[in-house]
């Protein structure tokens, strides 16, 4: 056991951060901090393809893909330093936490060239075709329908709640090839370009923020079939491995950790009295960020050690929802009334740990995966 | 950054676990009182004899090796000062002499754990620790039922003063090494309680099945061990990190909350049982308010966090 960071380490944040200060001095602000809007996409577009001109973007990848082959340290520190300033990536941390490392591990020759090098440059985004009206937590539930004719694929259905589609490149989508299987199996993966005719987009309005949500709906849309990523009708165990990665791609304690910071900033230059009560709850909610940063971090050094991903997962993800939620509760108790004012620090904090325990797999799946670690008999 | 032990580190902490199987564990803690036990001073020469309480003082091994100590001990329910004697008096580089050392605050006259068996105190008062001989110090016996030998200092006058000052800034490093030493504690003592309730709840059935397999049961466990988790990584960081004030003070804030949260659910989930002093769960669930109001004789925590981390807020009050 051994918490200390090396040379290597410690002077690639430092880098990472001159950078940072530089590049996004000034232009970092307003509706361009707001995930998925337009401003957003076009700001983050041209940052994360200057990461990528650095080696920064994808380190943990393999040399033969165009990454640096660092061990994931290297990774959980960028995510860690863009998460906590607002994730100037925008929907492009997906693409290297998961959506590559799966299109890497899974698919065919021509998938990866035709997808790899784009990811690696930055210049493409990409959403997630996961949740259905009647598929939430129940995943294996989805119901989108993709029969077989010819060289393709006719979908029909519908997928909801997906973040960043309006501006996606891509979906990742997953759809029941065989309707007649076990729930598990049965489901493949298509990778569909959102521009395929009848790849309907719908957005949804929701509090949590402007840009967030949308429906997608499909009749009979045709892909290719050579779209397909991995064998027909073994589409979960796929996207099983792609979740493990998804639920500690985002370092969201550090955000909170961050946010923590800016909260009580705020209380100084405002002069704003804490009660001790108060100054108590910042406390618990500075403690959860650190706990959910050492689990995170034992996450990432069992991947650093190749080994499977592990229950340790679960606990991670779960302990940053905590962190979350402790700052977004604390962050109104600190500014008051102020923090009601749209796009006021508390104000964003409540509404990003609203959605924490939804994301990526809702709190109570974690806390069931969590369950089934502790070896708790089967409901 | 590696979360898994090296060979060393395991090493030394299976020869810990395997000694306190011999020394330790729940029959011993029933042989020595069990709710209201004497001290074990057999098992606190075992530990220094082989080396596991001094481990801290091995520049290859240090503090991180020595929490694990503590945290073994805690888990195989000794009662001994093992966070004071392995990692408290090892931080502030003092040698006490054998047998127990109290930790206290200056000015703070209630109960406190080894108080009248302590050979040595180390006691905070203001900006300087003390190191001071208990010998005179009289202490009477305090009847409790919350694990530990508690007694209450009843010397008058001014007895630290007749110890030995630790230096200027001494007496903070004194704090963050208890609250280092208390997070440990408090880990091993939870995760005592909380295998214990694991074990129960997989096998006692109600309504035709083991009532772990409700998801009421399930979830509350989940989150419990999520916590525990936490806490034991913040204190072995602590530890690593030479318990600096602001992570010794989140360490101790995690593991408190943690700690009050084992103690309902540990018992509402073993229900009556649990009670029984039949039962093993007492040994170790009744321990946790007695570290948690030990906490509470040092500067809450959670204060700490927030004047260490945000130093501009120390100085303003709501």
């Amino acid at each position: 056991m051994d918490f200390g960071w090396s040379e290597e380490e410690l002077g690639f944040r430092a880098e990472l951060r001159r950078f940072l200060r530089t590049e996004l001095d000034g232009r970092w602000e307003g509706p361009v901090r707001q995930l998925g809007s337009a401003e957003n996409v076009r700001y983050s577009r041209d940052f994360t393809a200057r990461l990528a001109e650095r080696g920064w973007l994808i380190p943990h990848w393999p040399a033969e893909h165009g990454g640096g082959g660092s061990s994931p340290w290297k990774h959980m520190i960028t995510g860690e330093e863009l998460w906590s300033i607002g994730e100037p990536r925008g929907p492009q941390y997906m693409n290297v936490n998961w959506i590559g490392p799966s299109i890497m591990a899974h698919g065919t020759e021509a998938q990866r060239r035709e997808h790899l090098p784009r990811i690696a440059r930055g210049e493409v985004i990409w959403c997630q075709g996961f949740s259905e009206p009647e598929a939430g937590s129940d995943l294996v539930a989805l119901r989108t329908r993709a029969v077989r004719d010819g060289d393709d694929y006719l979908v029909t259905g519908s997928k909801v709640w997906t973040s960043y589609a309006s501006v996606a490149d891509y979906c990742y989508l997953l759809v029941r090839t065989d309707p007649a299987a076990p729930r598990h199996q049965g489901i493949s993966v298509l990778l569909v370009p959102t521009d395929t005719p009848g790849f309907e987009i719908r957005s949804i309005d929701a509090v949590i923020g402007d840009h967030a949500f949308h429906e997608l709906n499909f009749a009979e849309m045709r892909v290719a079939a050579s779209c397909r990523l991995g064998p027909e009708n073994e589409g979960w165990n796929v996207v099983r491995e792609a979740l493990a990665f998804e639920r500690v791609g985002a370092p969201r304690y550090a955000r909170a950790s961050r946010v923590l910071d800016d909260l009580v900033d705020w209380a100084e230059r405002d002069e704003r009295p804490l009660t001790a009560a108060v100054r108590e709850r910042i406390a618990t909610a500075r403690a959860a960020c650190e706990a959910a940063r050492l689990l995170a971090y034992r996450v990432v050094d069992e991947r650093a050690q190749g080994l499977p991903p592990s229950a340790n997962v679960y606990i991670a993800r779960a302990a940053m929802v905590r962190a979350e939620r402790a700052v977004g509760e604390v962050g109104l108790e600190i500014m008051g009334a102020e923090g009601l004012v749209d796009g006021s620090l508390a104000d964003e904090q409540l509404r990003k740990a609203m959605v924490a325990g939804i994301a990526a797999g809702t709190y109570e799946m974690q806390l069931n995966l969590v369950a089934r670690a502790l070896e708790l008999p089967r409901g | 950054m590696r979360f898994m032990l090296t060979a060393d580190q395991r090493a030394l902490l299976d020869a810990t676990r395997a000694l306190l199987a011999r020394h330790a564990g729940a029959s011993r803690a029933r042989a020595l009182g069990g709710h209201a036990p004497r001290y074990d001073a057999e098992l606190d020469e075992a530990l220094v004899d082989a080396g596991f309480a001094g481990c801290a003082r091995d520049h290859d091994a240090g503090a991180l090796a020595a929490a694990l100590v503590v945290e073994a001990t805690a888990e195989a329910l000794g009662v001994v000062a093992i966070g004071a004697r392995a990692l408290v008096a090892p931080g502030l580089d003092v040698d006490p002499p054998a047998g127990a050392v109290a930790l206290m605050v200056a000015g703070r006259q209630g109960p406190a754990r080894f108080a009248c068996e302590a050979r040595a105190a180390l006691v905070a008062w203001g900006p300087e620790a003390w190191l001071v001989a208990m010998d005179g110090v009289a202490a009477d016996r305090v009847a409790s039922r919350y694990g530990y030998p508690l007694g209450r200092v009843v010397a008058r006058g001014d007895w630290v003063s007749r110890g030995d000052p630790l230096g200027p800034g001494s007496g903070p490093r004194l704090l963050a090494w208890w609250r280092a030493a208390l997070a440990l504690e408090l880990v091993g003592t939870m995760r005592a309680a909380f295998d214990l309730t694991l074990e129960y709840v997989r096998h006692r059935s109600q309504f035709g099945k083991p009532i772990g397999s409700f998801q009421a049961v399930q979830h509350r466990l989940a989150e419990t061990s999520i916590l525990i988790e936490g806490s034991r990584l913040l204190a072995l960081e602590t530890a690593w990190l030479g318990a600096p004030d602001e992570a010794a003070a989140v360490a101790l804030t995690h593991a408190a909350a943690a700690a009050r949260r084992v103690f309902h659910e540990t018992h509402q989930l073993t229900g009556a049982m649990g009670f029984a002093v039949d039962n093993d769960l007492h040994l170790s669930t009744m321990r946790l308010p007695a570290l948690l109001t030990e906490a509470a004789t040092m500067p809450p925590a959670g204060e700490a966090v927030v004047t260490s981390r945000w130093p501009a807020l120390a100085a303003r009050e709501g």
